[in-house]
């Protein structure tokens, strides 16, 4: 009789996943997600846009601070190379959207070297203020440069199309986006059980151990930068394809901490908790905006001057009592919950 | 040369402003090794407390430091107990994000209590303009300068001579065998917020009299990361002296070189700066052994 779990071959060892289970409720997720469209209203599907866009925000961003722990305050700059090299080269140049995505993510892979370059020396806190001086940089830049951005004026994006689907309304847009968060996710996955994610990973753990390894620094904490980059610009694209109008007021520094914050409550290092953190940090307005309006009357002035200010304190207050008393994050309650399940009715 | 002077005097006068907000990141950063991303937040709050207390007592400049000072210092204890105490045992990075979730509480609580329109700060401080050396200052910018010089000399003087400031120190090289000759590390945390917290307080004050005082006053704390970093995190005096360098660097830049250059010049700065020496002008650079 077999008593354990045993793994026999190197291709079980590093599987994704070993249980069929998983895999059938992942493809039972992903099949609710595609008939989605069809049940829930406009407004949820918006939504549901932005909890994606967030998802692959996180995924890309999750690779870079929490697999090879380079914590990147410049979050915001890179989707703003994304989203507005996807408006610039639809509006102005009109592009087909299968062209502009991929260049938007290009786009955010070049920046993202030159980022990357002068980083290379610097750890910890001394990088993420470095980034969040890039991400200042870029932003003064697009205001400047009014002859490729409009500079002050923001661009419109308009009559997207993407196989003759119009991006504009409809489920198009949303199915865009779930196939390449889709596509993110098993990008991420994929790459964290390659070589190249085992060296981000020891990297992570003490960069010096992992030189003395033979672990190029430089190139893989370079990769680590394109990589994330390219999948937070597509983001951006896909984020100036939902707002349809990019201004630089959208992405000021509080979209790079809350990026941060989606991981961090996510579970930081972990892609699963990278998606229920975007998820959960999109929903979270909604929610508290339910909870409000049952507590305050919503027609009070207090509600209706402040409700901003209101909103913003729990907001805050989730993320402080979250890493107060959640440290390892949504995906913590996962792995605690699948503990007790295995061990009951033993403690451990 | 006019020119010049002007940019150079009004440079070292947002630079002092600058240097103190740099130099409450660094005193928190130095010992308990968290970059308190409420910094700016604290020195709003400050700012605002204060700015209730002119109007209900009907203070002058002086008294109304010297009671402020004290408060600020209540409130830096309390915030330490409630958020960053309790999270001790967790990764440093946790604590920092939990500093950047205390900041956007703060902002919403400033709003909530004091509105979004700019006050006019009761200054209680002589209007006509003085000429120092050819450069015409108002009073409240030399008391801006004064109160840097006077802050920077406290704090030197504090961290090399006093028993707590020496256990600072200690606290900063070795916590581990800080703790084990008898420092109560957790004493050091509390008081190195409060510190933080009464020079966010002189920060938050003279600030809110030389510009104004509304509720995107924190954004001063961004904008004093470039001298936190040029100083070297752990460095408080290097944090004032590289306040006082960004300031003039960030007027000179939208003097000389071009519109708008403020915003970002002292960013640039810093990524040339850490490309050269990666632990800043002053910081001391981490010995790392596998």
């Amino acid at each position: 009789m077999r008593t354990g779990n045993y793994k026999e071959s190197v291709g079980q060892i590093i599987a994704l996943s070993d249980s069929k289970a998983a895999w059938a409720w992942t493809a039972v997720l992903i099949a609710a997600l595609i008939v989605a469209p069809y049940l829930v209203g406009a407004y949820a599907l918006t939504l549901m846009v932005s909890a994606l866009i967030a998802v692959i925000g996180a995924v890309g961003l999750n690779i870079l601070t929490g697999t090879t722990g380079l914590i990147s305050l410049g979050q915001a700059g890179f989707l703003a190379v994304g989203a507005y090299t996807n408006a610039i080269l639809l509006t102005d140049y009109h592009l087909p959207v299968w062209l502009s995505l991929p260049a938007a993510g290009v786009a955010g892979a070049l920046v993202s070297i030159v980022v990357g370059i002068p980083s290379l020396r610097l750890k910890g806190l001394y990088l993420a203020i470095t980034t969040l001086a890039f991400a200042f940089i870029i932003n003064h830049i697009i205001l400047y440069a009014e002859r490729l951005t409009h500079g002050p004026n923001g661009v419109f994006v308009t009559g997207a199309k993407l196989f003759g689907f119009g991006l504009q309304r409809g489920p198009a847009l949303y199915y865009l986006t779930l196939a390449l968060a889709v596509a993110a996710i098993f990008a991420a996955l994929n790459l964290l059980r390659t070589r190249i994610g085992r060296a981000w990973i020891a990297i992570r753990d003490h960069d010096i151990a992992a030189r003395v390894m033979g672990i190029d620094l430089v190139r893989y904490k370079l990769l680590a930068f394109v990589v994330s980059s390219f999948i937070v610009a597509i983001a951006g694209a896909l984020l100036s394809l939902q707002i349809r109008f990019v201004n630089i007021d959208v992405f000021a520094l509080i979209l790079s901490i809350e990026a941060l914050a989606i991981i961090i409550l996510g579970g930081l290092g972990s892609v699963a908790g990278a998606v229920l953190g975007a998820v959960f940090l999109s929903y979270l307005p909604e929610a508290i905006r339910l909870v409000l309006s049952t507590v305050i009357d919503p027609s009070s002035p207090l509600y209706t001057n402040y409700v901003y200010e209101i909103r913003g304190i729990a907001n805050g207050l989730v993320i402080v009592l979250f890493l107060r008393f959640k440290p390892d994050g949504l995906i913590g309650f996962w792995r605690d919950a699948r503990k007790y399940w295995s061990n009951w009715p033993l403690a451990y | 040369m006019d020119f010049l002077g002007l940019l150079i005097s009004t440079g070292l006068v947002s630079g002092a402003t600058y240097g103190l907000i740099a130099m409450g990141f660094a005193l928190i950063y130095k010992s308990t090794g968290v970059v308190n991303f409420a910094q700016g937040e604290l020195v709003m709050l400050t700012a605002y407390v204060s700015f209730s207390l002119a109007n209900a007592l009907g203070l002058s400049f002086f008294p109304l430091l010297a009671v402020t000072v004290p408060i600020s210092m209540v409130i830096g204890l309390v915030l330490e107990r409630l958020i960053i105490r309790p999270m001790l045992s967790e990764p440093v990075f946790s604590i920092v994000m939990a500093t950047v979730g205390l900041a956007v509480i703060l902002r919403g609580i400033v709003v909530l209590v004091w509105g979004s329109e700019p006050l006019n700060f009761p200054a209680g401080l002589p209007t006509g303009v003085v000429t120092v050396a050819g450069v015409p200052f108002y009073p409240a910018q030399l008391c801006l300068l004064g109160a840097l010089a006077l802050v920077t000399l406290c704090a030197w003087l504090f961290l090399r001579f006093t028993r707590l400031g020496m256990a600072m120190r200690a606290v900063a090289a070795n916590e581990t065998a800080a703790l084990l000759m008898g420092v109560s590390v957790d004493r050091i945390h509390a008081a190195a917020w409060m510190l933080s917290a009464a020079i966010a307080a002189v920060a938050g004050v003279l600030f809110a009299i030389n510009f104004k005082l509304a509720p995107d006053l924190w954004f001063q704390g961004l904008k004093s990361f470039p001298a936190v970093i040029l100083g070297g995190l752990d460095s408080v005096i290097g944090a004032s002296l590289a306040g006082l360098i960004i300031g003039v660097i960030e007027n000179l830049a939208q003097g000389y070189l071009g519109e708008g250059l403020r915003e970002i010049a002292g960013f640039v700065v810093i990524i040339v700066v850490l490309m050269v020496r990666p632990y800043g002008l002053f910081g001391s650079a981490d010995i790392e052994r596998v």
